[in-house]
């Protein structure tokens, strides 16, 4: 009982200086700098033509959030494995005391934290910015509901990319593959699905269609089939079942690549 | 007896059933400087990678200070600094970043990790670069560096996996003295080369490995008498006169003489006591004898002789 106890403490400060050692990684490369940077400024393009309401405003701003998640995921979590093999740091990184599943968990929690760090700034923009043009007041309430829905699909898309950074040799191909599976591919599934007149609730692109579709403003407006009429079918994802399709892959991506990155030798 | 490094009967075999290691068991005491050496693709990185914990054995055991590296990694790890092959290191940050995570992996307080730091970069001769990024070292600078690393928690053993190799005359030097500090301070050297005079220059002992399996095992001091020829050369003040090349030819336990100017090689049966005899008579007829050695052959002939068996065992 002490044993897994003296254990489990050592696991917990091992990624704990995991988290760190990649933090610093993150910063003085510059990734996070930029990627927040980023964060920062794209919602203020959104000044050139400001709707007539709050929500429309936030709305609007929000279409630009998932390419942001999707960015910092690819950034953050893309060679967040293979690097190590590709540049050879795993001969100085792994013959240490330290189990190599703690690295991997650190390497993982830290690309969710620069995620989450780009997230979170780019909300607190679009708050200022929606309180400076229509006041305090005028802030929707579902605002909040999308900033969770982010986060979560935040979890979800770093744990994609880290599963490809996980099983595959070169970061350039993770990164990449990470990047086109959630901005590209896995968003064409799902419109041939829908075009087909079946909704793709388990995929999970469609599901981060939450974070603006939680605003109320627009919907997800996408057509099944309409043999040349007016027989248009909207495919809207639900709440729960997008929160549950995104913890689903949060869970089964990150374990899979955790357990991938600690089984992998050169 | 507790080894600082002991393997088990290690086995290798990679899933296209290429064996890189065929049941390898070595011992190796505190405080030696043992050389692994065989050429390449005989299975040394492969036991150095084993041995530190970033390869699994097909079967079999690696032991460090008699703690199972597979069992217990944590533990047999803490003790072990390791250079491997030629390490990349994260261009991006300065040798004092990359350092302290390290120290602290190892569990040192902060003021012992800038100590540390200090002293180790200091002995590799890095102290100036401390905080500057890595990414604008030398290949040279680079690997002093990654042994400053492996130094750093002071370990008891230190594993050593071809540290001269493409490395420039100076740098090789500068290696070199390193690993004669680390013996001179009682640090267990286990180090890995296809460089035979390295090996011979710092080891005490030395593992050849061929084809995955341990060939021939033995002190350098062993190794120098059984390499030893059955000759002797014997350098004269001055020319020998056919006369004086006849004398040495009647010498009773001279079998063979060749004489070329001021030198001769004498051939004997090759006992020690013999060679002592000749060298009295040779002093007792009057030979101005300048200098006396039995000649011997290089550590490559050897390392050639037991290839070559290890082949034929193949």
């Amino acid at each position: 009982m002490e044993a897994s106890g003296i254990s489990l403490r050592n696991d917990v400060f091992e990624t704990y200086l995991s988290v760190k050692f990649e933090l610093l990684k993150h910063l003085k490369r510059r990734r996070l700098l930029i990627i927040a940077a980023l964060a920062i400024i794209v919602p203020l393009i959104f000044y050139v033509r400001v709707p007539d309401t709050a929500s429309q405003f936030a709305d609007e701003v929000l279409t630009f959030a998932n390419l942001l998640i999707v960015v910092s995921a690819a950034m953050f979590a893309g060679d967040a494995v293979c690097s190590e093999f590709e540049r050879k740091t795993n001969l100085l990184l792994f013959p240490t005391p330290q189990r190599r599943g703690t690295i991997f968990a650190g390497k993982y929690l830290a690309a969710v934290i620069a995620t989450f760090v780009v997230v979170v700034l780019y909300y607190i923009v679009l708050t200022l910015q929606t309180a400076q043009l229509f006041g305090w007041g005028a802030i929707p309430g579902e605002l909040a509901k999308s900033f969770l829905v982010a986060m979560i699909y935040s979890l979800a898309a770093v744990s994609v990319v880290y599963f490809f950074s996980a099983a595959l040799k070169r970061s350039i191909s993770s990164t990449i593959v990470g990047f086109l599976s959630l901005i590209m591919v896995l968003p064409v599934i799902s419109f041939i699905l829908q075009r087909v007149n079946q909704e793709p609730w388990f995929i999970i692109t469609y599901s981060a269609g939450l974070i603006t579709n939680v605003l109320g403003v627009s919907g997800n407006p996408l057509f099944g089939p309409g043999n040349g009429q007016s027989s248009l079918t909207e495919f809207m994802p639900k709440f729960g079942v997008g929160i549950a399709v995104m913890i689903a892959y949060a869970v089964v991506f990150l374990v899979s690549g955790m357990m991938i990155a600690s089984r992998r030798e050169d | 007896m507790e080894y600082a490094i002991r393997t088990e009967n290690l086995v290798k075999r990679y899933s296209n059933n290429f064996t890189a290691l065929g049941g390898v068991s070595l011992r190796i005491k505190k405080g030696e400087v043992v050389g692994y050496v065989g050429p390449n693709g005989a299975g040394k990185t492969t036991t150095i990678k084993i041995l530190t914990g970033l390869s699994r054995p097909s079967s079999g055991h690696a032991y460090v200070n008699g703690v199972d590296v597979m069992a217990r990694p944590r533990e047999a790890l803490r003790t072990i600094g390791a250079l491997i092959e030629v390490p990349g290191v994260y261009d991006y940050l300065t040798p004092h970043e990359m350092l302290t995570y390290f120290g602290r992996v190892y569990r040192m307080s902060s003021g012992e990790i800038d100590r540390r730091i200090k002293e180790s970069l200091e002995l590799v001769k890095l102290s100036d670069w401390e905080h500057k990024r890595m990414g604008t070292f030398s290949t040279g600078m680079l690997r002093r560096l990654t042994i400053a690393k492996a130094i750093l928690h002071k370990p008891d053993n230190l594993i050593l996996d071809e540290p001269v190799l493409g490395l420039d005359p100076e740098g090789i030097r500068d290696v070199r003295e390193l690993i004669r500090h680390f013996r001179n301070e009682g640090m267990t050297v286990f180090l890995s080369s296809h460089l035979l005079a390295e090996v011979a220059e710092v080891c005490n002992t030395v593992i050849f490995l061929n084809k995955g399996k341990v060939v021939s095992s033995d002190s350098i001091e062993n190794i120098g008498r059984s390499i030893e020829q059955r000759v002797v050369n014997v350098k004269f003040l001055r020319p020998l006169s056919a006369e004086e090349t006849q004398k040495l030819r009647a010498i009773e336990l001279v079998r063979n003489v060749e004489v070329e100017d001021g030198v001769a090689r004498l051939w004997y049966d090759g006992k020690p006591e013999s060679s002592a005899k000749i060298l009295r008579l040779l002093v007792s007829s009057n030979f101005d004898v300048v200098s006396y050695n039995v000649e011997s052959a290089g550590l490559e002939d050897y390392y050639v002789s037991v290839m070559g068996d290890g082949k034929k065992g193949n």
